[in-house]
């Protein structure tokens, strides 16, 4: 079988090196680029993340490449975001200030109470019947993020708690967002990663 | 619930790792690939790759280092310290392969560019590294490039309360290298109550690391020599401490050569 392609978006922040190697090692071809022939040959595409959110969005508008990803939901091409990448898919973000997003799932990124971070290894609770993502309920995985998800319920694929519980999986159709990191979440995140790529990719 | 972690320290002197004791003596571990890769087989929570002579030598990051260790492909989050002098050198340090960056003599230079540096990176990918030891008016800051004390006051204090770094590493540097040598005081001492710490040095048991867990504060402990004694020396810690505040034990390996039946 024909292996699969990611299409990792540069817009000069995210960890690039982290991701690639991770998902080299799942066996899938990766290119990072900032340029749309280059990522239009890939299967899917994937915005990592590192970074602040109104330092990231500058960086995609600079790069011509905000048009270019809400066009590519709108043709449901797979995207998947990572953290910031995550972050970036929604609507707006308060992180430092209100800055307007991707705006391909609805809803916004509010900071945590009292300017609090939710660093370190937690637990997910799968909240449908997603087979890409069931396997990983009940497994823990790496967050390092200061800003949650406020939105649709129909769009929270999977909770945490901080104490309260928050959206750490969100989707719509083929783009689908994590909050933590996959890629340095050892076993547990290969596996969610290899299965919502595959599970996208081939659907 | 939100795991407290066990952090894998991996020190680097002159492209070799090193064990440190009291910031002052050094023994020479060998190259630093393979204990960051055991420290990512043993499933360490965070590993932090510290390069002590970076900042003393005004060679800023140790990109070359930083991009071996990202062609191991690391599956834990990798923290950075070492010659961060400007925003650029913590964005390519991102770029190259870590997650965080700790900074120590860029924190107690330049509180501007640190803020900067949160600005671009968001405050929870930047950790204030803080050696420090009792004085006689509470907690002095170790400049170990100076090897001059002075107390931790003013305005670190404020930038710390303002949220400039999502963490404090609280570094008991007299006791670095001691077995079970770490001074909670410190803790006790530490004038900002408000930013989650990182203990190191001197941790050498699992009593003294379910101490340290039982404190709201402290979020994180930080292991570096204690942990080149012995296979699968994070799963030993964990089983030590046997709470549910830390992940379990797990021996997850890619090539076993016995399938499990």
């Amino acid at each position: 079988m024909k292996p699969i392609s990611i299409g990792v978006v540069d817009y000069g922040m995210g960890n690039h090196a982290s991701v690639t190697h991770s998902l080299r090692s799942l066996g899938m071809r990766v290119r990072v680029s900032d340029q749309p022939e280059v990522l239009a040959a890939a299967d899917a595409l994937l915005l990592p993340g590192v970074g602040a959110f109104p330092a990231a969005m500058q960086e995609l508008h600079a790069r011509g490449l905000v048009n270019y990803l809400q066009d590519q939901a709108r043709a449901q091409r797979p995207i998947i975001g990572i953290c910031l990448g995550m972050e970036l898919l929604a609507s707006a973000s308060w992180e430092i200030k209100h800055t307007v997003g991707l705006d391909l799932i609805p809803g916004e990124f509010v900071p945590f109470a009292g300017g609090a971070w939710h660093i370190g290894w937690n637990t997910l609770e799968i909240a449908t019947q997603d087979p890409l993502l069931q396997p990983s309920d009940g497994q823990a995985f790496y967050f390092n993020h200061s800003v949650y998800f406020v939105g649709p319920e129909q769009a929270q694929a999977a909770l945490t708690r901080h104490p309260a519980a928050f959206a750490s999986i969100i989707r719509r159709g083929t783009v689908i967002g994590m909050q933590f990191h996959p890629e340095k979440s050892q076993q547990a995140g290969r596996q969610l990663l290899s299965n919502v790529i595959a599970g996208l990719v081939h659907a | 619930m939100l795991k407290k972690r066990l952090l894998g320290v991996v020190t680097v002197l002159n492209g070799w790792a090193v064990q440190s004791f009291g910031y002052k003596r050094y023994l020479p571990l060998g190259r630093p690939e393979p204990l960051v890769e055991n420290l990512d087989r043993w499933g360490a929570d965070e590993i932090l790759v510290q390069v002590i002579d970076r900042s003393r030598s005004g060679l800023g990051p140790d990109f070359a280092l930083l991009e071996r260790l990202a062609r191991l492909g690391l599956s834990t989050p990798l923290i950075y310290a070492g010659g961060v002098r400007t925003v650029d050198d913590g964005v390519q340090v991102v770029q190259r392969g870590a997650d965080r960056v700790s900074v120590d003599g860029l924190f107690q230079d330049d509180l501007g560019v640190v803020a900067d540096l949160g600005q671009r990176l968001g405050t929870q990918a930047v950790i204030a590294s803080l050696p420090v030891s009792t004085g006689p008016h509470g907690l002095e800051l170790f400049d170990y490039r100076t090897r001059q004390r002075r107390p931790l006051a003013g305005d670190l204090v404020d930038a710390l309360t303002g949220g400039i770094v999502s963490e404090a590493m609280l570094i008991d540097w007299i006791h670095e290298g001691s077995p079970n040598a770490f001074s909670e005081q410190m803790l006790d001492l530490f004038p900002v109550k408000t930013v989650a710490l990182i203990a190191f040095g001197g941790i050498s048991t699992p009593e003294q690391m379910a101490s340290l867990f039982a404190r709201p504060k402290v979020d994180a402990v930080a292991i570096g020599n204690f942990l080149t004694y012995r296979e699968h020396a994070i799963q030993h810690f964990r089983r030590g401490v046997a709470s549910a505040a830390v992940r379990p034990a797990s021996y997850a390996s890619e090539y076993s050569l016995i399938r499990d039946v």
